[in-house]
């Protein structure tokens, strides 16, 4: 890697992407610290003056947030929360897997083919918008509707591609000839993928299954079109904080906003050193 | 008589509409060291690829140990490969490289340690045994790899051009190495490589292919003395064999007209023409044109180049009969001085004919 001097001129510019970032950051968590009063304070609240986590509590028993006379919340955020992440694990699992095993199939299985990586892209070029509502008739007819079984479906096929492009480029720089040794070593194919491919790209599957994950985690459309009552996701929930008493519950939206948030910064930390390249060095001459 | 080990019959292989293998015959026997020697592109990694099991052949069957085995796996031929590229896993310590075949066949980890410190005892990389490829240098790597194939016993060890990346002093001592292994065990190996001289210090037989097609299998002397064609002559020898056009005349007691120069004909060009007139191409190795001062009997030429070798130096002399290489002693190589006038001569008695359209070693 090459590294440059920090110059001055440098440093301002690092520092304001700094705080173009990290300022929504810092505003959400500030204001789902807050409480009820400072929530549309004009002017603007910057540090709550009463830090509470009122909000967060507020998500799990909705009638909390009554001590500070603010009511009309009905339904708690558990179901969204354990929707979430059961959608998103195992449609993140079930994608990672197909995927694995299909950037096999493309990189070492198909002999110049050009058009299959393409076709198995071409499902992303649909707006999402086109083809929600036939699913929703779709999933109607075969009572896929309404269900974890049905979304984490949706989710799986909208994020295969992705899964399968990603692993297919860490899979083409994994030499060959290693997993041939492992079959002249002894083993079948299924088993030399297994335990010398698999291995070997361990920092791309982490990659991949924390993009997949982000995917799945944040997705709005599908889950709002394709749930009525019985299955729900944290993006769903975040547009359900608006009361007819009060208007919008900025300070409990944000707390779930903060909790969404939350999985997504401990993964991509404890991704960082899986990251790291050169796992294939010294592998085969070059 | 014995079984071989190995044998392919009439492989044929395509790939696309370029052909690798075009009907390729080849058998090692047990104990036996096989060299196959091309040139780049020649077909030589696809046959070891077929051999073992890594690629089906389009046509043709592989037999081990006197059964078919064209459709089975590498897995279940009892095969041991060194790849070209050597292809060492990159994540396992040196230990875990050599020890994975017998882990993979359930061995006890008593078996394992003991068997990887004997092989790592043999290749003397005992010390470099806890540490990843990527630290280790090319020749220890190479010996890891030797070590991962060593450690089984297997029917038969294919190795392809398993010396090409190593400089010129480790690529010798380990060859010797490997010759003197593969002895010891008596074991049977199928070794490629593009190079002649090694194939010669190795092999007690040379498999020649070109284009995917073998063109000749002897004993290496064998091939230097007799190849089949100017092709092969050509390829086997460094400096390359000087090929000149003749003209055999039974006149006079036998008379040769080597490219407008006239000499005298050995007795074996008069068995060989049956004393009738023969127009063919005369193959002198460097060692068969001689070199003598200017005056002296022969053609007049001029050094073009000298290159010394060590021992001998190779010169090249500017003749009628077009540039002919020639191999002289050093100490003489190093008095020509480019531009220096010689005379030259043709050893005539130990010449190869071939013929003019075909290039095929003409034989009594």
């Amino acid at each position: 890697m090459n590294t440059r001097p920090l110059t001055p001129l440098l440093a301002l510019i690092l520092l304001v992407a700094l705080v173009v970032t990290l300022f929504p950051i810092f505003w959400i968590v500030m204001t789902a610290l807050k409480p009820p009063t400072d929530w549309n304070a004009a002017p603007a609240i910057w540090i709550p003056s009463e830090p509470t986590l009122i909000n967060f509590l507020t998500l799990f028993d909705p009638e909390a947030i009554g001590a500070f006379g603010v009511g009309g919340i009905s339904e708690s955020a558990t179901a969204a929360v354990f929707g979430s992440i059961l959608t998103s694990t195992c449609a993140t699992l079930i994608s990672v897997g197909i995927g694995f095993f299909a950037a096999i199939g493309l990189s070492r299985y198909t002999r110049v083919n050009r058009f299959t990586p393409l076709f198995i892209l071409s499902g992303r070029m649909f707006p999402p918008a086109a083809i929600a509502v036939p699913f929703v008739i779709i999933f109607s007819a075969i009572q896929l509707i309404d269900t974890y079984v049905g979304l984490i479906a949706i989710y799986v096929a909208i994020t295969l591609p992705f899964a399968t492009w990603m692993l297919k480029s860490f899979v083409d720089e994994v030499p060959r000839e290693v997993e041939e040794a492992a079959m002249i070593d002894g083993q079948s194919r299924l088993m030399a993928h297994l335990t010398v491919t698999a291995p070997l790209i361990k920092g791309g599957l982490f990659a991949t299954t924390l993009f997949i994950f982000i995917l799945n985690w944040s997705e709005f459309l599908f889950a709002l079109v394709l749930s009525y009552s019985n299955i729900e996701t944290i993006p769903i929930r975040l547009a359900k904080y608006v009361t007819a008493t009060a208007g919008t519950l900025f300070g409990v939206q944000a707390a779930l906003a903060v909790l969404a948030m939350a999985p997504l910064i401990v993964a991509g930390f404890l991704i960082q050193k899986h990251l790291a390249r050169g796992m294939t060095f010294g592998a085969v001459k070059r | 008589m014995t079984v071989p080990v190995l044998q392919l019959r009439a492989i044929t292989r395509t790939f696309g509409t370029l052909t690798a293998l075009d009907g390729v015959d080849l058998a090692l026997d047990e104990g036996a060291f096989v060299a196959l020697l091309g040139p780049a592109g020649a077909g030589k990694t696809t046959t070891l690829r077929i051999a073992s099991g890594l690629e089906t052949p389009d046509t043709g069957e592989v037999l081990i140990n006197g059964e078919d085995a064209t459709a089975l796996a590498p897995k279940d031929r009892d095969v041991a490969m060194i790849f070209d590229s050597l292809a060492l896993y990159p994540n396992k310590t040196g230990f875990e490289n050599i020890a994975n075949p017998l882990r993979i066949r359930g061995n006890s980890q008593d078996a394992i340690s003991e068997r990887v410190t004997e092989v790592a005892q043999t290749l003397k990389i005992g010390h470099i045994l806890a540490r990843k490829p990527r630290t280790m240098s090319g020749g220890e790597r190479q010996r890891i790899a030797l070590g991962r194939a060593l450690v089984r016993d297997p029917a038969f060890f294919l190795l392809d051009e398993p010396l090409s990346s190593l400089d010129a002093k480790l690529r010798v001592e380990l060859r010797a190495e490997l010759r003197r292994l593969q002895r010891e065990r008596g074991a049977s190996f199928l070794y490629a490589t593009p190079d002649y001289s090694e194939a010669m210090a190795v092999a007690d037989s040379v498999v020649l292919i070109f284009d995917g097609q073998v063109r000749q299998v002897a004993r290496p002397q064998v091939l230097y003395d007799r190849p089949a064609d100017t092709r092969v002559a050509r390829f086997v020898g460094a400096p390359e064999i000087n090929l000149v056009e003749a003209d055999y005349d039974p006149a006079d007691g036998g008379r040769l007209l080597l490219g407008g120069l006239m000499t005298q004909a050995s007795p074996a060009h008069h068995y060989l023409f049956n004393g009738t007139p023969h127009r063919f191409e005369a193959g002198f190795r460097p060692e068969q044109i001689l070199i003598a001062p200017p005056g002296t009997e022969g053609a007049n030429g001029k050094v073009l180049d000298s290159e010394p070798l060590g021992l001998k130096s190779a010169i090249t002399v500017e003749t009628s009969a077009g540039p002919l290489r020639a191999s002289v002693p050093e100490h003489i190589g190093a008095q020509l001085g480019i531009g220096a006038p010689v005379t030259v001569s043709f050893d005539v008695e130990h010449s190869l004919c071939f013929d003019p359209q075909a290039g095929t070693l003409l034989e009594r």
